[in-house]
C-alpha cells in the first residue's frame, strides 16, 4: 500500500467568530488512497473538508490555527496563492452545480480561467475529463448541447470532470452522491474507485455504509473533535473508541 | 429506547440461546441414557434433533435478513456472524448427541462393561465447558470463554485416557470388542462436542473482541 502523505492536518483549530468548531485535528490524508470523513450532522466534517482547500476563507467571521500541509507546504502560508492551491485541491460538492453553459464549455471553463487558449488541447482535457469521469460516451454526441439538461447523475459527473480537467492532485468531495438514486450513487463511487489510482480523495459522507464501500481509511469526527482514523475495514468492524461504536451502530444519543 | 434492529439482534440472541438450551439437554440426556442403560430417554433425544436442526435454519434466515436489510457494522455485525457460527456448533453437538443416544441404543441391549471412570469425566467436562460458554456467551465474558478453550485439553486427555482402558480390555476380552468400539465412538463424540463449545468459545471472543482466535487459541 503507497503511504506517501499528500496531505497533512496538523493541531488545525478552526473558529466561526467565537465558536470553536474544529479541535486540534491531526490527520493525513495518504496519496491515491480515498479517506472518507464521517461524523453525525455538525459535527465538523464539511468544516474540515472545506479548510483543505480554503473555501472556509470566504467566511469573514471565520479564523484558523495550525497548519495543512500539502506536499509539506502549509497551504495557510502567506506566499500561497488561493487560486492555484485550489487548482491543485479540487472540489466537488453535495448539489451538482453546473453552470448554465454547454457541456463543453463546463468542462473547458476551469482551463479558460487558468489561460489555455489552446483550442486542441482544450479539446483533448475536456474529452478526457469527461472520459475519466466516466461521462464521455453518454454525452459525446450532444457536447455543445446546455449541461443543464443532464440528469442529475450526469451532472454530478459532470462537475467531477470539470475538477478533473484542470488536474488536481487531489479532489475533496462533500457528499457527492447523497443528492442521487442508487444507480447515479453507484456510478459515483465506481468512479471514486477508478479516480483513486490518479488523485488522493477526501469525501464526506453522511451514508457510512457508502464510507465503507469507497473508502481505504475513515475518520470519525464528533463535536468538532477527531475521535478516530483508522483503516476503513478496522474502524467498521471493530472500532477502538465507544464514541465510533455507537455512531456506528447507530446507539446515538 | 432500542431501535428495532437492536431489539432484533436481542431476539436473534434468544433465539440461539434457545437452541444451545436444547443442545445442551441433549448431550446431557444422551449421556443419561448411556450410563443408566435409559432406552427410552435415547429414542427421546434422537426424536428431539429435529427441533434443533429447524432452529439452526431459522437463526441462518434471520442473519441472513440482518445482514441484507441492516448492514449492520461493528459489534452488530460481529454478533450476526459470531450467532451464525454458534448455530452451526450447536447443530454439530445436537448430532453428536445423537450418535451417542444410538450408542446407547446398541450397548442398552448388551451386558455392560465394567466402570470406566474417564468416560463419565469426559461427560461432565463437555458438560461443563458446554455451559461455561453459553453463559460466557450471554454475560459477554471474554475469560470465561478463554477459560472453556483451555478446558478442551482436559477433554482431550480423557478421551485418550478411555481409549487406552478400552483397547487394553479388548485385547483380553474378545467378545466385548464391539461393545468397546461402540463406547470408544461415543467418547469421540463428547470429545467432539467439546470441540465445538471450544469453537463456540472462540466465536464469543470474536464476538466481544474482534478478534479471531481459531487455530491458536491461547492456552
Amino acid at each position: 500500500m503507497n503511504k506517501t502523505v499528500k496531505m497533512s492536518a496538523r493541531h488545525l483549530n478552526f473558529f466561526y467568530g467565537n465558536f470553536h468548531a474544529l479541535l486540534d485535528i491531526s490527520l493525513d490524508f495518504f496519496q491515491n488512497q480515498v479517506t472518507a470523513l464521517i461524523g453525525p450532522s455538525g459535527c465538523g466534517k464539511s468544516t474540515f473538508l472545506r479548510c483543505l482547500n480554503r473555501m472556509n476563507d470566504l467566511i469573514p467571521i471565520s479564523r484558523v490555527d495550525g497548519q495543512i500541509l500539502l506536499d509539506e507546504q502549509n497551504i495557510y502560508d502567506s506566499r500561497v496563492d488561493v487560486v492555484t492551491l485550489r487548482r491543485r485541491v479540487g472540489m466537488v460538492f453535495q448539489k451538482p452545480n453546473p453552470f448554465p453553459k454547454s457541456i463543453f464549455e463546463n468542462v473547458a471553463y476551469g482551463l479558460r480561467v487558468n489561460g489555455v487558449k489552446d483550442k486542441n488541447f482544450i479539446a483533448e482535457r475536456v474529452e478526457k475529463s469527461l472520459r475519466q469521469a466516466a461521462l464521455w460516451d453518454e454525452v459525446k454526441d450532444r457536447i455543445y448541447q446546455s449541461a443543464l439538461g443532464l440528469s442529475g447523475g450526469q451532472q454530478q459527473r459532470l462537475c467531477i470532470a470539470r475538477a478533473l480537467a484542470v488536474e488536481p492532485e487531489m479532489v475533496l468531495m462533500d457528499e457527492p452522491a447523497s443528492a442521487l438514486d442508487p444507480i447515479a450513487t453507484q456510478k459515483i463511487e465506481e468512479l471514486i474507485h477508478q479516480l483513486k489510482k490518479n488523485y488522493t480523495i477526501a469525501i464526506v459522507t453522511h451514508n457510512m455504509q457508502q464510507a465503507a464501500r469507497v473508502s481505504d481509511y475513515t475518520a470519525f469526527f464528533y463535536m468538532g473533535k477527531l475521535i478516530e482514523v483508522d483503516v476503513t475495514e478496522t474502524l467498521f468492524t471493530r472500532p477502538k473508541h465507544r464514541q465510533t461504536e455507537d455512531y456506528i451502530t447507530g446507539r446515538f444519543g | 429506547m432500542p431501535s428495532h434492529f437492536h431489539q432484533e439482534l436481542e431476539e436473534l440472541k434468544i433465539l440461539v440461546l434457545h437452541m444451545a438450551a436444547l443442545a445442551e439437554r441433549a448431550i446431557q440426556r444422551s449421556t443419561q441414557a448411556l450410563f443408566e442403560r435409559d432406552a427410552d430417554l435415547a429414542i427421546e433425544v434422537i426424536g428431539g434433533d429435529k427441533e434443533i436442526n429447524l432452529l439452526e435454519i431459522e437463526i441462518d434466515r434471520q442473519c441472513l435478513r440482518l445482514l441484507a436489510l441492516e448492514q449492520p457494522l461493528a459489534k452488530d455485525l460481529r454478533v450476526i456472524i459470531g450467532c451464525l457460527r454458534t448455530a452451526v456448533d450447536l447443530e454439530r453437538i445436537g448430532d453428536e448427541a445423537v450418535n451417542i443416544a444410538q450408542r446407547a441404543q446398541f450397548l442398552n441391549t448388551r451386558p455392560p462393561l465394567p466402570p470406566n471412570p474417564g468416560m463419565e469425566q469426559l461427560a461432565d467436562t463437555a458438560l461443563d465447558m458446554f455451559k461455561s460458554v453459553i453463559a460466557a456467551f450471554v454475560n459477554e465474558n471474554e475469560q470465561q470463554a478463554l477459560d472453556v478453550c483451555r478446558m478442551d485439553d482436559t477433554a482431550d486427555e480423557l478421551n485418550v485416557r478411555v481409549l487406552k482402558n478400552l483397547l487394553a480390555y479388548m485385547v483380553n476380552e474378545v467378545p466385548a470388542i464391539e461393545r468397546s468400539v461402540q463406547t470408544i465412538i461415543a467418547a469421540r463424540c463428547l470429545e467432539r462436542a467439546a470441540d465445538q463449545a471450544t469453537n463456540i468459545a472462540e466465536s464469543v471472543i470474536f464476538m466481544i473482541k474482534g478478534v479471531n482466535i481459531k487455530h491458536h487459541c491461547q492456552r
